[in-house]
């Protein structure tokens, strides 16, 4: 059993608590304590804010040399360990990693889901315990908030399930909005390479020209900085600089 | 691989390099080993930081370090942009994971000269913080104002992880007054923070 928190007791301890400090029978207290209190809630989320300023205002060190390319060898790999499929060709990785996760790529947290975090007394962005209650819950608790846009790309000769995917996201405040697309025209029997024009359109029925980018046997990864309006768009096009549309893609919003 | 991708960086309007840090993040849920490398390197120079501060040992904290890009990978839909930039949130996962490293070995966790050292470096403004945002800058010049017992507090909880009764033991005061300069320390931070038209006081 856990004692009662009261709000004073709750401010004499949430400094320990926000940083993560505070033993265990008491974070229980705590915790049990915010689950119910939307005031002490806020002042913990802010008093972690300060604790994660003050983790950054840690100087940089670099790591050992070759440090980036050991990580980065070890990501593709540890999809294909995640989703036990056995070893496929490195440039084939991405590819699947495409189809077996992106159907589940959910960018930013729910705010319920940190404030789960919060509330079960863990620091910072509680890594483990928002992730639990992000993916072990289609629970409508856990909504994402932020309009991210994501669309499906379906080939133009629509074979297949997929040609890949598009993200559109409108941008913070005071920092541009972007767009990322990654394409697999291969998968669906349209192994295009060559220049090719990203467009997007606009529920009034126009387009408007983002950029171009090339793909090697139909395949590509490609982002840019570009203005979105989560209200004016609807879906995106890929088509060969000829005009020919290779895949097109609707939005939905997170 | 690596020939077929090279065109990227050539051709791209915005090459991989000059992706916001979001879209490098969302990028990494492809498993693109470009995009995971051009992730990494933007970085690994902060994650390392805060990894070799806590542990004080270069091979644990690289296994942090490559822990804590394989969490953000594996994670990156949690990632919550209104709460921090990329770069917190990964230097908290990185605290994390250092501290659970550091409580698993039982170890000492910090030496007093480390201590005072950190505590310096937190508060020093030399040139290469100029372009650091304006609320960091605040919170550094905060940090640097509080009495250096308060600090020293500060630092052994927020960065190094003991608790209370650890600083209490460390600095041989007793448990009570620990817990009242983390408590002060941070309360003033927390007012430094607080922007004058926020309403975050009481109603
Ligand atoms: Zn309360």
């Amino acid at each position: 059993m856990v004692s009662d928190v009261t709000c004073e007791k709750l401010r004499e301890i949430g400094a320990e608590m926000a940083l993560g400090v505070l033993p265990g029978r008491e974070r229980a207290a705590a915790a049990a304590h915010l689950d119910r209190c939307a005031a002490c809630r806020e002042y913990i989320e802010h008093m972690t804010l300060v604790g994660d300023g003050l983790i950054g205002l840690v100087p940089g060190s670099e790591p050992p040399l070759g440090f980036e390319t050991r990580v980065a060898r070890r990501l593709p790999q540890d999809v294909t360990a995640h989703e036990g499929e056995p070893h496929t060709r490195a440039s084939d990785l991405a590819h699947k990693a495409v189809r077996s996760r992106a159907r589940r790529v959910r960018l930013w947290v729910a705010s319920a889901a940190a404030a789960f975090a919060l509330a079960c007394g863990f620091t910072g962005w509680a890594v483990g315990t928002a992730i639990e209650s992000v993916t072990a819950s289609s629970s409508p608790a856990v909504e994402i908030q932020t309009p991210l846009m994501e669309g499906e790309l379906t080939s133009a000769s629509g074979l297949g399930p997929s040609a890949g995917d598009i993200y559109a996201h409108p941008g913070d405040p005071g920092k541009p909005g972007w767009i990322y697309m990654t394409v697999d025209l291969a998968a669906v029997g349209t192994p295009y390479s060559g220049k090719v024009v990203c467009l997007l359109e606009r529920t009034d029925g126009t387009t408007i020209r983002v950029g171009t980018f090339t793909l090697s046997n139909g395949r590509g990864d490609w982002g840019a900085a570009a203005s979105v309006d989560p209200a004016a768009l609807s879906g995106a096009r890929l088509t060969a600089s000829d005009g020919t549309v290779l895949a097109t893609g609707d939005f939905e919003t997170g | 691989m690596g020939a077929d991708r090279i065109y990227k960086c050539a051709e791209l309007p915005v090459p991989v390099s000059r992706l916001p840090d979001e879209a490098l993040l969302s990028g990494l849920a492809t498993g693109d080993p470009e995009l995971a490398v051009t992730f990494v390197r933007r970085f690994q120079r902060a994650v390392f930081g805060v990894a070799i501060a806590v542990t004080g040992d270069r091979q644990l904290a690289e296994d942090i370090a490559q822990q804590t890009f394989e969490r953000a990978w594996r994670h990156a839909q949690i990632y919550d942009s209104r709460r921090g930039s990329v770069t917190t949130w990964l230097t908290t996962i990185a605290h994390n994971l250092a501290i659970d490293a550091v409580r698993a070995r039982r170890t000492e966790p910090v030496a007093p000269e480390d201590l005072d050292a950190l505590l310096d470096v937190v508060t020093e403004t030399p040139e290469q913080w100029a372009l650091a945002d304006e609320a960091s800058s605040q919170l550094r010049a905060a940090v640097a104002q509080l009495p250096r017992e308060q600090g020293r507090a500060l630092v052994m909880a927020g960065i190094y992880g003991m608790t209370a009764q650890q600083i209490a033991d460390w600095e041989k005061i007793p448990l009570g007054t620990a817990k009242t300069r983390i408590r002060t320390a941070m309360g003033k931070l927390r007012n430094t923070l607080a922007s004058p038209d926020r309403g975050d006081h009481g109603q």
